[in-house]
């Protein structure tokens, strides 16, 4: 770390002399701490997946989730500091709000994910405060078929086909190259989730964690809603039998 | 009730205009005159309006109706106009009054519902969290003086109880088991009343539908602002269901033998 | 040639129906029809216009309906911030003064409704409070208001003052009159109003509170389809009777 005592990582409105941020790149270091967070885009929906550590056995089941809706049809993931990922949700829903308000017609995600990418950035710009320690994972079906972005704490956000966020991004992202995304039906890519969240969760280093899996597609009439009971139970099982036969 | 939506949350005034015969904002003015009417800010007044809504309890749940016409004054304007609204999955407002004033409740529902999808709590909106929404809505609007002119009737059936009950411009809520806005109060009620009181347990979706029909075809009959087309919305344990628009048969031809007023002389 | 000129909107109605309250020496009885009403139509044949508070107070509220539900709504919010501030009911002179305020707050656009509250005070003695729209209030024995208040509150000052009665010499009208005397002169305050009255009828609720250990009790006894409504027995007890009145 060689921005340490130099003090231009006092700030986020300070420039380091070779033009970078380096409160921004702590922010990264903040979402890289945090459980792994994948999104799959196929052909007709969209499937989110985390892993969700969990620190202390006393927690309810199923509390504190990582994954929120925005919109009927938008689901937000986060892979970071979890009272920031509240926080961009709740701007998230009243952008959606406010897009619905003046336009009348449900908000493309597009739209979305470019007002929080600004709402993000602006959070960079200020030594009054502190970025967002969070990237965002974003997905919609709507009239244009399903989509998916990611929004990161410099506030850029890209568009992908399957992406990842997180401790496990890497090995995530190398899982998720290897499949035909656009050739997944739904139901596979939720297995095909759960697996790589399985994957990439690394026992040895972290305690107890939670699957906790979304989507957006036909079988839910394009709204964002929990994968099914049975389904999860199915993709969870057949999740931890991979493991076996790949370890 | 009055079936005149002008006339609606105004002292009653035999003066005015009773056969509604001009267009609604040109209506003559019997009352004392304002001087500083120029400086002073008009209170709104319902444009395009559409009339009755009528609804009963049955067996399995609710049943409602609403014709498909949006009026201007006494001009037929929009024959093709849907006044019962789905909200979430067991419930449906059905709306007289002023048209534009419903539209900003269905956008004020829609947000509300969507508020309540994302929050993701296993709650759900029913009627009778709908109906007091919009109870306050329509008394905290009448306290600003700045009313949204409509009567509306929410029913809707959860958790196996069913609801109905009825809210107007000034924020007045009441229940029953066979309701009526505008002018099906006078015509519908009394012939809704007669067929559902004391049966509201017994009656049939089919029975339920023969008393519907009646009584849209007496209004039809009788409202110079109804029209022969109009849907019915049931809401069960099973959800909620909107029909296509209904054509009424009617028969006019014993007007032919009518005598003793209008243009005949013999 | 005078330009045509909207009516304001008049953000009031009138929904008909009538209430009325009689204090006992140990308890109170609080009353008032169910029908609902605008015009000539019904627009309901049950809408509660009497209201429990607490186990010691019960609230009447007649005039313009979307007011009065509201005033209830409010009223209730304020009993029940009391009761999280100091751990019990508020006592009724308290509620009354509460009222007058609250009621007095709108007096340049008033909520109009006649409240009616009855009860029992922190001494044991039934009362019986009444109030005009802006909050003019004072304690009675008895009070009938609403839409038939002109045909009941003189049949009240007869048959409870004693007005235009003399006694028979050697003897003296009772101060208060026992239950069993009050309740079926509600219940013909009524009938007799439903009769007279095209804006009285359908239902009537009779509320009736007692003072803790009062042994008006006995005189519910014979009463039929009486429902106790109290929320914790060991102090005054809140009872209600609904019948049937005429709904023609």
């Amino acid at each position: 770390m060689t921005s340490i005592g130099t003090g231009y990582d006092l700030s986020a409105s300070t420039y380091s002399p070779d033009g970078r941020i380096f409160q921004v790149e702590y922010a990264n270091k903040a979402v890289e701490n945090s459980g792994t967070a994948i999104g799959l885009k196929v052909k007709d929906g969209i499937v989110l997946a985390v892993e969700k550590l969990v620190h202390s056995k006393l927690l309810v089941p199923e509390a504190n989730r990582r994954i929120q809706t925005i919109d009927r049809h938008i689901a937000l993931a986060t892979a970071g500091l979890l009272a920031d990922g509240r926080q961009l949700s709740n701007r998230a829903r009243d952008e959606a709000t406010n897009y619905r308000e003046t336009y009348n017609s449900p908000p493309p995600l597009k739209a979305v994910a470019d007002r929080l990418g600004l709402y993000v950035q602006a959070y960079t710009l200020y030594s009054s405060v502190r970025p967002f320690g969070i990237s965002t994972i974003l997905g919609t079906v709507d009239q244009d078929g399903p989509a998916l972005f990611v929004v990161e704490p410099s506030g850029v956000f890209f568009g992908y086909n399957g992406a990842a966020v997180g401790k496990g991004r890497q090995l995530a992202k190398t899982e998720l190259e290897k499949l035909k995304l656009p050739e997944l039906s739904l139901r596979e890519a939720v297995i095909e989730a759960a697996r790589i969240i399985y994957l990439v969760h690394d026992d040895a280093k972290e305690k107890e964690f939670e699957l906790e899996m979304s989507w957006i597609g036909p079988e839910s009439n394009n709204l964002h809603v929990h994968v099914p009971k049975d389904l999860f139970d199915e993709a969870e099982a057949k999740a931890k039998a991979a493991l076996e036969t790949f370890e | 009730m009055d079936h005149f939506p002008t006339n609606w949350g105004r002292p009653r005034n035999d003066a005015f205009d009773a056969y509604g015969t001009y267009p609604i904002h040109q209506r003559p003015q019997n009352g004392p005159k304002d001087a500083f009417s120029a400086g002073v800010q008009r209170t709104q007044q319902p444009i395009v309006t559409g009339t009755s809504v009528i609804a009963i309890k049955y067996k399995d749940g609710i049943m409602m109706a609403a014709d498909n016409l949006a009026s201007y004054g006494s001009l037929a304007r929009f024959k093709d106009v849907q006044r019962l609204h789905p909200v979430g999955d067991n419930t449906v407002i059905g709306a007289g009054g002023d048209m534009s004033d419903f539209q900003y409740i269905q956008t004020l529902l829609n947000e509300l519902d969507i508020e309540e999808y994302t929050a993701q709590d296993g709650h759900s909106l029913g009627p009778a969290e709908i109906h007091e929404y919009l109870s306050q809505v329509m008394y905290a609007r009448r306290s600003k003086i700045n009313p949204l002119w409509n009567s509306l009737l929410v029913g809707g059936v959860k958790n196996g109880t069913r609801f109905l009950a009825y809210v107007d411009l000034l924020g007045t809520t009441y229940s029953a088991s066979t309701l009526a806005t505008g002018y099906g109060a006078h015509i519908a009620q009394p012939l809704l009343r007669t067929a559902v009181e004391g049966f509201e347990d017994v009656l049939t979706e089919e029975q339920a539908l023969k008393i519907i029909e009646n009584s849209m075809k007496v209004l039809f009959y009788r409202d110079a602002r109804s029209l022969n087309k109009y849907q019915v919305a049931t809401i069960t344990k099973d959800g909620v269901n909107i029909s296509e628009s209904k054509h009424l048969e009617t028969s006019w031809s014993f007007a032919e033998g009518i005598r003793g007023y209008g243009a005949q002389t013999q | 040639m005078t330009q045509p000129v909207q009516q304001a909107f008049n953000p009031y109605t009138e929904n008909g129906g009538t209430i009325l309250a009689i204090a006992g020496a140990d308890f109170s009885v609080i009353a008032g029809d169910t029908r609902q009403s605008e015009g000539y139509s019904i627009q309901t044949r049950y809408a509660p216009k009497v209201f429990r508070l607490t186990d010691k107070a019960t609230l009447a509220v007649n005039g313009f309906a979307a007011d009065g539900n509201m005033f209830v709504k409010k009223v209730r919010q304020r009993l029940e911030w009391y009761r999280h501030a100091h751990a019990k009911d508020m006592p009724i002179r308290a509620i009354a003064r509460l009222i007058q305020t609250m009621l007095y707050a709108r007096r340049f656009f008033p909520y109009y409704v006649y409240n009616i509250l009855g009860g029992i005070e922190e001494d044991g003695t039934g009362a019986v409070y009444s109030f005009d729209p802006v909050g003019s209030y004072e304690r009675e024995a008895c009070r009938a208001a609403g839409a038939a208040q002109s045909l009941v509150q003189p049949f009240l000052d007869n048959q409870i003052y004693f007005k235009n009665q003399t006694p028979a010499p050697g003897t003296s009208f009772p101060k208060h009159l026992p239950l069993f005397t009050v309740l079926p002169l509600v219940i013909d305050s009524f009938t007799s109003a439903t009769e007279r009255h095209i804006e009285v009828g359908d239902g009537l609720e009779i509320y009736v509170v007692l003072a803790k250990n009062s042994d008006s009790l006995q005189g519910l006894q014979a009463i039929g389809g009486i429902q106790e409504v109290t929320a914790n027995t060991d102090g005054e007890r809140t009872f209600v009777i609904r019948r049937d009145l005429k709904k023609d």
